[in-house]
């Protein structure tokens, strides 16, 4: 990773290209909050195509997941996450988790995996999106497993951040943590503005693909 | 899985293996001064002490030590986009403190397009202690770091260690060269305090300069590492140009003080050089970052009807109430009472239906009343349910009840109209008041008893405001007695039941055993209370009890005369054994020892044990209550549970509320119970609140639960 390789000058070209092509905010630095959240078009675990226009005029929540990463691993294992989920889905939310491990990396999985997750662990995404190039990833800026964000139904990103204040692995930090997300969405549902709508993030890293 | 045995990842070759477990091997046996290594594949963990012995009044040097496998890394005070500072939690001798780590200058760790700061190789982070002046020279100086520390690769494992050191006290210090060498040496490469302050001021929306004065000529590498992680946007490039360097925000851009604080390192003809730097941050910037950014225009979610509250509510709760009470009429020690009570109906229902259906009210009343005096009780003294089983002459009272309704049973002797208001109503001759009573003595016989439902309810009810709360004891009451009520009014039920017949003999016979067996568990409750005294004294007391019955029923129908000296000697009797009973039937002051593994509850040694960062599982139970006892028997005492415990550093207290104990009671109403059991699951960290475990446990509620209060899992045969 020293030099400039012609590898990576290559790569660096096509992503250049497809940034001007799309348009979006892709390789402009993360999303940040009270901007467009950055469009995306994304197979999930069903084989359909998911695009965030598809859910104009609802809320979106992202969860970027890696279920092997000790920090997801506590949010699940206490059925945190998934009440979280279960909670959001009442709200009428629509939640998408998106895996951007690549393949030969932590978290990644295949669809059949990924469905069996969710079943096993109870878990219940709207739907899980498939991101093995980490296109969606650097659209987003998403730095950790888990890394939240929440899209208000006009498509302005309107959290960004970190899902509690209690960065930490141990499941005993879940006691007493105050839930970024149930603060946002409580905040938007009372029409206030969001009052931290920008976070730390913390977790274990977004294992990225190499840009190719 | 389990992520604390992950496989050695694929570089790690044998050599390397032998290597590390030379390593080990040498510094136990090089140094005095160093602690046992806590080890895993990724990180041999020390704790180093400049001093083999230290002094009164001395501040010396201690460095938690880092070995890391070539490719992975620990983290910084700030992490960078992931990962995790390493924390210790200390723990000193009294009146010795430690200071904060003394961290070192950060790398930069880049894993595109991310960017972590941490250590890699071996890293030392000291920290001071302060010996106090009182230590006394020939003891001991104990020294426990309870050590987590997040190692990465790509993949992130939490690791902990818990270090110790155990150095004597001698009137000088005795200095460990080679590990003061080491600590100095990183103590020496410490980010040193910059002579001057440097600026930070806002650059367009989304950068900030940062303007450092002083800096020497010809350095080259310079990077900035703040110490929040909210500053900057950590794996953006730093434009350098002289002294200033061009910052991206963060995403989460966030600044609290007019100061920030931060690193910078360099390089310099060669040597690696980190200044520790303070920053004023122009008022423009620091308005910008204090107000949060750019609010989002406000939406209104689309409402949706509210989700059905899970918590009990009062109608559920009710409920609960009504079906544990009808339920209650099958318990052991009840369904022989209200047996009988039906056959009476069932003799007198040829005689008169109104009158059987005022004992039916009779019984209601009497049921409704007796349960409203113990609820009024149980709530006015804040006593909670069963609390009248904690006074071991009640308890041994309900025994001799108990034998006595036995022997009865048998047929051993006849309880005459003229003491009817003893409580009977056991056969058909009752009148009015024996129906009523009937209906006490069968709530007085059921309080020992606890059917599905009426926990929740019972718990539910005494943390509600007093007429919630006596609602459901009318819940409990109404579905308690509605069987007999039913009964009382419909005829058509009572024809349901066998023609009376010599049956009904043998069945009260049989009958009596249960009572017998209700008879005993009460005397060992007492056993349990109280010791063998009261043992000794319950028996004693169903002794006299029996005999003053026969006594009044040999002379019943004798002369008035020997009536009197039979009544005389039986209250003589009863009211010397009473005395006797209240006199040693007396909780010992002190707790019973505990037996076995099971430590005493209380609540300074779950935050001590918190404090040491251990895990603690807490039961509490009582002798009276089975549900407790059913609950050890299936799922505390297995061995699978005792396992994970042991894996998990879990550690098991038991507060036993066999007595009355006002810490427990407490205790009980924080979580929000009225009664036992109650099993709090508390994670080890200090002042972390307890998850709150079902009543009915299994062993897999258990093992799950105590994974989640250590933070990980473990192996038992059920998880293989």
């Amino acid at each position: 990773m020293k030099a400039v390789t012609r590898q990576t000058f290559i790569a660096g070209l096509a992503v250049t290209a497809f940034s001007l092509a799309s348009g979006a905010a892709l390789a402009q630095g993360p999303a940040k909050p009270g901007s467009p959240a950055p469009a995306f078009s994304i197979v999930d675990v069903d084989g359909r195509t998911q695009k965030l226009s598809d859910y104009a005029g609802k809320t979106v929540i992202l969860e970027w997941t890696n279920h092997d990463c000790p920090y997801v691993r506590k949010h699940y294992n206490s059925a945190t996450m998934q009440t979280l989920q279960k909670d959001m889905a009442k709200e009428g939310i629509v939640w998408l988790s998106v895996i951007s491990s690549p393949a030969g990396e932590q978290g990644h999985v295949d669809a059949a995996k990924a469905k069996e997750l969710t079943k096993s662990r109870d878990a219940a995404p709207a739907t899980i999106l498939l991101d093995p190039k980490s296109v969606m990833a650097r659209a987003y800026g998403a730095q950790t497993t888990p890394h939240m964000y929440i899209i208000d139904p006009k498509g302005t990103l309107a959290y960004a951040g970190a899902i509690d204040d209690k960065p930490s692995a141990s499941a005993s930090s879940l006691a007493g943590a105050r839930s970024y997300v149930r603060q946002a969405v409580a905040e938007m549902k009372a029409g206030k503005p969001v009052s931290e709508p920008a976070t730390k993030a913390y977790g274990c890293a977004v294992k990225y693909a190499p840009v190719s | 899985m389990s992520t604390l045995d992950m496989p050695a990842r694929n570089g790690f070759s044998l050599l390397k293996r032998a290597a590390l477990a030379l390593a080990l091997l040498t510094p136990a046996t090089a140094w005095a001064a160093e602690s046992t290594a806590v080890t895993s594949p990724r990180v041999v963990a020390t704790l180093l002490s400049s001093r083999d012995a230290v002094a009164p009044g001395e501040r010396f040097h201690l460095a938690l030590a880092h070995k890391i496998t070539a490719g992975w890394h620990t983290y910084w005070r700030n992490p960078g986009d992931s990962g995790e500072p390493t924390k210790i939690d200390w723990q000193l001798p009294e009146g010795a403190t430690a200071g904060p780590i003394q961290w070192p200058a950060p790398k930069a760790i880049a894993f595109e397009p991310l960017v972590n700061f941490g250590f890699d190789g071996t890293v030392l982070l000291p920290v001071e202690i302060s010996v106090p002046a009182e230590a006394k020279p020939g003891e001991r100086f104990a020294i426990t770091a309870k050590a987590t520390w997040l190692v990465c690769e790509k993949i992130c494992i939490p690791e902990e260690g818990v270090l110790s050191l155990d150095l004597p006290i001698a009137a000088e210090p005795v200095i460990d060269s080679a590990a003061q060498a080491r600590i100095a040496r990183t103590l020496a490469g410490l980010p040193q305090e910059a002579p001057f302050r440097a600026k930070l001021t806002a650059n367009g929306p989304d950068k900030m300069t940062l303007a450092i004065p002083e800096l020497p000529a010809g350095i080259s590498e310079l990077r900035y590492f703040p110490l929040s992680d909210t500053l900057i946007e950590h794996a953006a490039a730093q434009q350098v140009e002289g002294g200033t360097l061009t910052l991206a925000r963060s995403s989460a851009f966030r600044i609290a003080e007019p100061s920030v604080e931060g690193v910078i390192t360099y390089s310099q003809g060669g040597t690696k050089r980190a200044l520790s730097l303070s920053a004023d941050v122009a008022p423009d910037l620091l308005a910008q970052a204090s107000a949060p950014p750019a609010p989002p225009p406000v939406v209104t979610l689309p409402t949706l009807p509210a989700p059905p509250a899970e918590d009990l509510t009062i109608w559920v709760a009710l409920a609960f109430a009504f079906a544990g009470g009808l339920i209650l009429n099958l318990m052991p020690c009840v369904l022989p009472v209200l047996f009988i009570k039906a056959l009476g109906f069932a003799q007198a229902a040829q005689a008169s239906r109104s009158e059987v259906r005022v004992h039916g009210l009779l019984f209601l009343a009497g049921v409704v009343g007796t349960f409203m005096v113990l609820a009024g009780l149980a709530i006015a003294l804040g006593a909670g349910w069963g609390f009248q089983l904690q006074s071991p002459p009640l308890v041994i009272l309900l025994a001799v009840l108990m034998s006595l309704i036995g022997f009865n049973l048998l047929g051993a002797f006849e309880i005459g109209g003229k003491v009817q208001g003893l409580g009977d109503g056991l056969a058909s001759r009752g009148g009015p008041v024996g129906a009523f009573m009937t209906g006490a003595l069968a709530v007085v016989v059921a309080t020992p008893c606890t059917a599905p439902f009426m926990g929740a309810a019972m718990g539910y009810a005494l943390t509600q405001p007093p007429a919630a709360a006596l609602s459901i004891f009318l819940a409990l009451a109404l579905g308690f007695a509605l069987p007999v009520v039913a009964l009382s009014f419909a005829p058509g039920l009572q024809r349901l039941l066998p023609k009376p017949g010599p049956w009904m003999v043998v069945l009260k016979q049989g009958f009596a055993f249960p009572m017998f067996a209700t008879a005993i568990w009460l005397v060992w409750v007492a056993t349990m209370q109280t010791g063998a005294n009261g043992a000794l004294a319950a028996l004693i007391a169903i002794l006299v009890a029996g005999f003053a019955v026969w006594l009044l029923g040999v002379t019943r129908r004798r002369g008035a005369a020997l009536r009197v000296v039979a009544a005389g000697l039986a209250a003589l009797f009863v009211t010397t054994t009473a005395a006797f009973v209240i006199e040693s039937a007396v909780p010992p002051k002190q707790a019973p020892a505990s037996a076995g593994a099971s430590d005493v509850w209380s609540p300074e040694r779950v935050a001590e044990l918190q404090a040491q960062g251990k895990p603690v599982f807490v039961n509490f139970t009582a002798a009276w209550c089975i549900t407790c006892l059913a609950n050890e028997r299936v799922a505390l005492s297995r061995q699978d549970v005792k396992d994970a415990f042991a894996a998990l550093g879990v550690t098991y207290l038991k507060a036993d509320w066999t007595n009355r104990n006002a810490a427990i009671a407490a205790a009980l109403a924080e979580h929000g119970r009225a009664g036992v059991p109650l099993y709090l699951v508390y994670p080890g960290s200090k002042g972390a609140q307890a998850e709150v475990l079902p009543q009915l446990l299994t062993v897999d509620i258990i093992v799950r639960a105590a994974e989640r209060a250590a933070g990980r899992e473990v192996q038992t045969a059920r998880n293989p």
